[in-house]
């Protein structure tokens, strides 16, 4: 048995693939293969996937780890990723598999892109800008007890650039992102655009990379 | 550029990949190359709507073909509905997201009568003139087509659907839209192409008839006009193994309600129940054979990905080879990891060698269909099982560990009398008993019997397609009676809302007059009608009134023999003389032996060239 790490992207319709969607669908996408996946030993088998984190509904993600068992010690690496590519549905690609360099709970912070189509780049540019640095953004979030918490982002934002081009803005800012606390981009764009007065504004989110602690990329 | 407001509204959205497509085995075809386009419409969400085989075999057959492309549409949730109708987003089909408007043919599947005003709302959503008078004489407009289990009697929609498809599609539905695109090179008109396709065996254009009625609102008459058939017969395929079948279903992202291989081993059904619609209309028998079943079974699963692979009849143990057929699939299922499961087993006719083979795949919960609480009552509607056949089956369940029970009854079936509905509670706490007598019953457990009670609704092509229908106040008071009948904890009974019972009831057994309800009973709001939460009852009272339609005479009242029903034009293939023998035999509660113990003389084999699997086998 031996454990590795895949990474993929996951771009247009299949960013509406919820997190509880995507371990049935993995393992479909395996079971079109004939990677010998590892399966549980128990009463009930099922196979070993565990994803480095989950993705919200609707954000897209450039580089995402899985980790799964391979039952065959020898089975050729680079034919998983060939296999899984080609039966894989549109939206998703493989593109690397690796031994997995850190572990899942080091994992701390996610690096996140947001662009906005807009006819008046400059101003919105601007006023987003104003926002983030001059107010507190703050949103309400539903714990595990179906209670409410309140979520301060000004704290926990980092690396925050907002770049207007001639037809669109670009937001890039890393927002906590692991096992002790996660704030999802989807929430905090509502409530910047929301301050902003641009409630409905057609927006793209993109992970691009998980990084650790200190700064550096997640393997 | 609609393609663009779908994906703004999107985010929006519970579940929205219920609207994306983009699923793995989803056709997308460049619409340049295409001659027809067909938007296979589900009236229900798309929870349900990919759950049905009939979609996933017409999708791929019609996708088989280079120029012709089916798309798949499902109703939209509530939340999505309000956003397309607030932002002018027409009905749009999942595969390319194009408008309904832009295809040849819209085609429903009628799989429920409570379905109804969902096929209204879709067409509507799609700004499709609802009645098809309304849509012109041109060919611009989709042709809108509708089939299913429900079109046994299509008239209650008859004034919305521009042409049924009555019986199996696998081979009508190509004959139908090879003429439509012939007729649409030949800049043929509407009425024209209609009128050719009625010459299809199994199509009925419902406007080329004229229903005329008596004073007392039943039918004096319906003529076909035009050169339509008298009757239309209902469509059958000669041979399953040689008919079309899927080698990929489309997988969906979000979880469905039946979400696996499905494979149809045989249809039609040997037993004639006499209140089951299904059990007659999909005659006569025809079994798939081992081979092929096991053959395309494979290849579904590798295609898929699916874990489970489920079969599926209307009586899954009547498969003549049920034993061999389990045997060939574990050969490959259980090193491929794959769970077989086989739903509608009977309990009557388990041999001890498919025990054993049963004992191989993933135990599920045990229910068994009793129908009636009395052996008087099960005898009038011919279900076929004694008490002493379920009690021992149970017992054997309990010595084997399991402590649930599911039991499926009825209540208001004919001539039923209160000591039969008492009889159900009988019947379960015999159950239970058995369990407590068990010697070796596991320490500390209890046991559940859980007993599913429907309501009876009279369905056409059935013996009891004359019969009066329980009042729904008959039927509270039944329920009442039942719960009152039971002292223990151990059985719970759940009910089937009457008031939908009632509505079921009917449509099911309408004529022309409802189009005009089910349109008011629309304009009042009502969509979803199958869905406790959603079903708007008031909308339907409503309806009725303004139509000036008195609901008793569609449910509570008897037929006679000689009476035209809305359905007669439609040949099942069922004969009548063999309907009401049937009936009268009820009334004396006297039972028909099964098919392959003696041909009751149905009439259904007619429509194969007299061929019928049961029959077959029966003169060897």
């Amino acid at each position: 048995m031996r454990s590795v790490r895949i990474w993929f992207n996951k771009k247009d319709t299949a960013k509406y693939i919820s997190h509880l969607d995507m371990t049935r669908c993995m393992t479909r996408a395996f079971r079109r293969t004939d990677i010998p996946l590892w399966y549980t030993e128990g009463f009930n088998p099922h196979p070993y996937l565990v994803f480095g984190l989950s993705l919200p509904l609707g954000v897209e993600a450039l580089r995402e780890p899985l980790d799964i068992r391979l039952n065959d010690d020898n089975y050729p690496m680079e034919r998983v990723v060939e296999q899984l590519n080609s039966v894989m549905v549109p939206g998703m690609e493989f593109l690397e598999i690796a031994e997995p360099v850190h572990k899942a709970l080091e994992i701390f912070k996610g690096e996140y892109s947001v662009e906005i189509p807009t006819s008046s780049p400059k101003e919105l540019c601007e006023k987003i800008k104003y926002t983030v640095e001059n107010e507190t953004i703050t949103f309400e979030k539903k714990t595990k007890k179906k209670t409410f918490k309140t979520i301060n982002v000004s704290e926990h934002l980092s690396d925050f650039r907002a770049v207007y081009h001639e037809d669109k803005v670009m937001l890039y800012f890393n927002l906590p992102a692991g096992n002790d606390l996660t704030i999802n981009p989807v929430s905090f764009c509502n409530k910047l655009f929301e301050m902003i007065g641009e409630e409905n504004i057609l927006h793209r989110i993109t992970r691009h990379r998980l990084l650790m602690k200190d700064g550096t990329e997640f393997r | 550029m609609l393609k663009d407001v779908i994906e703004s509204v999107l985010p929006l959205v519970q579940k929205p990949a219920r609207y994306t497509g983009g699923e793995l085995n989803s056709v997308v075809k460049n619409k340049d190359n295409v001659d027809i386009r067909f938007a296979f419409c589900f009236p229900d969400t798309y929870e349900i709507g990919m759950s049905h085989l009939g979609m996933k075999i017409l999708y791929s057959l019609i996708n088989s073909k280079d120029n012709y492309w089916c798309e798949r549409v499902f109703a939209p949730d509530t939340d999505m509905e309000e956003i397309m109708r607030e932002k002018d987003i027409p009905l749009f089909a999942l595969e390319s997201r194009d408008a309904l408007k832009d295809f040849d043919v819209v085609g429903f599947t009628l799989q429920y009568e409570l379905s109804y005003t969902n096929v209204l709302n879709m067409l509507n959503l799609a700004k499709i003139p609802l009645r098809s008078k309304d849509r012109g004489n041109s060919l611009d407009i989709p042709i809108i087509v509708a089939g299913g289990p429900c079109v046994c009697n299509p008239e209650p929609l008859a004034d919305f659907i521009d042409a049924f498809q009555i019986g199996e599609g696998e081979e009508m539905m190509l004959e139908f839209l090879e003429l439509l695109e012939k007729a649409k090179k030949e800049n043929k008109s509407r009425q024209e192409f209609l009128e050719e396709a009625a010459k299809i065996e199994g199509i009925y254009v419902p406007s080329l008839y004229q229903v005329s009625y008596n004073e007392d609102g039943t039918i004096a008459s319906v003529t076909a006009t035009n050169g339509a058939p008298e009757r239309v017969n209902k469509r059958v395929v000669a041979d399953l193994d040689s008919i079309f079948y899927p080698e990929k279903f489309v997988v969906p992202f979000v979880e469905v309600v039946h979400d696996r291989v499905v494979h149809e081993i045989f249809r039609g059904c040997i037993r004639g129940c006499r209140f089951c619609q299904a059990g007659f209309w999909y005659r006569p028998i025809r079994e798939k054979c081992v081979e092929t079943i096991s053959k395309q079974s494979k290849r579904l699963a590798c295609t898929s990905g699916y874990d489970e692979l489920s079969l599926c009849s209307l009586s899954t143990s009547d498969y003549t080879k049920i034993t061999e057929l389990l045997e060939e699939l574990l050969g490959w299922t259980i090193p491929d990891k794959i769970n077989v499961s086989l739903p509608s087993l009977r309990i009557d006719n388990f041999s001890d060698e498919l025990k054993e083979k049963l004992a191989l795949v993933r135990r599920s919960g045990l229910t068994f269909a009793a129908e009636a609480g009395t052996q008087r009552l099960r005898d009038v509607i011919n279900k076929n099982i004694s008490e002493e056949e379920i009690l021992s089956t149970c017992r054997k369940a309990f010595v084997g560990g399991w402590t649930a029970v599911k039991l499926y009854f009825m209540i208001g079936l004919p001539t039923e009398t209160d000591d039969d509905v008492i009889g159900i509670n009988q019947l379960s706490q015999k159950v239970v008993n058995e369990f407590y007598n068990n010697p070796d019953k596991p320490k500390g457990k209890g046991c559940t019997v859980s007993a599913g009670v429907s309501s009876f609704v009279p369905k056409p092509c059935t013996p009891f397609q004359w019969a009066p229908m329980d009042t729904k106040e008959e039927l509270k008071r039944k329920q009442q009676l039942l719960l009152e009948s039971c002292t223990t904890k151990k059985i719970t009974f759940r009910f089937h809302d009457t008031e939908l019972t009632f509505l079921e009831g009917v449509f099911a057994r309408g004529d022309r007059k409802l189009c005009d309800v089910i349109e008011a009973a629309y304009n009042n709001g009502c969509t979803f009608d199958s869905w406790d939460d959603k079903i708007n009852l008031q909308g339907w009272y409503d309806a009725f009134e303004k139509c000036g339609i008195d609901t008793a005479f569609y449910t509570n009242r008897e037929r006679s023999y000689e009476e035209i029903l809305p359905w007669d034009h439609i040949n099942s293939g069922i004969s009548k003389s063999f309907l009401m023998r049937e009936n009268e035999k009820a009334k004396k509660a006297e039972t028909t032996k099964h098919c392959r113990q003696q041909c009751a003389g149905c009439g259904s084999n007619k429509l194969n060239g007299g061929k019928c699997d049961a029959l077959s086998e029966n003169m060897v």
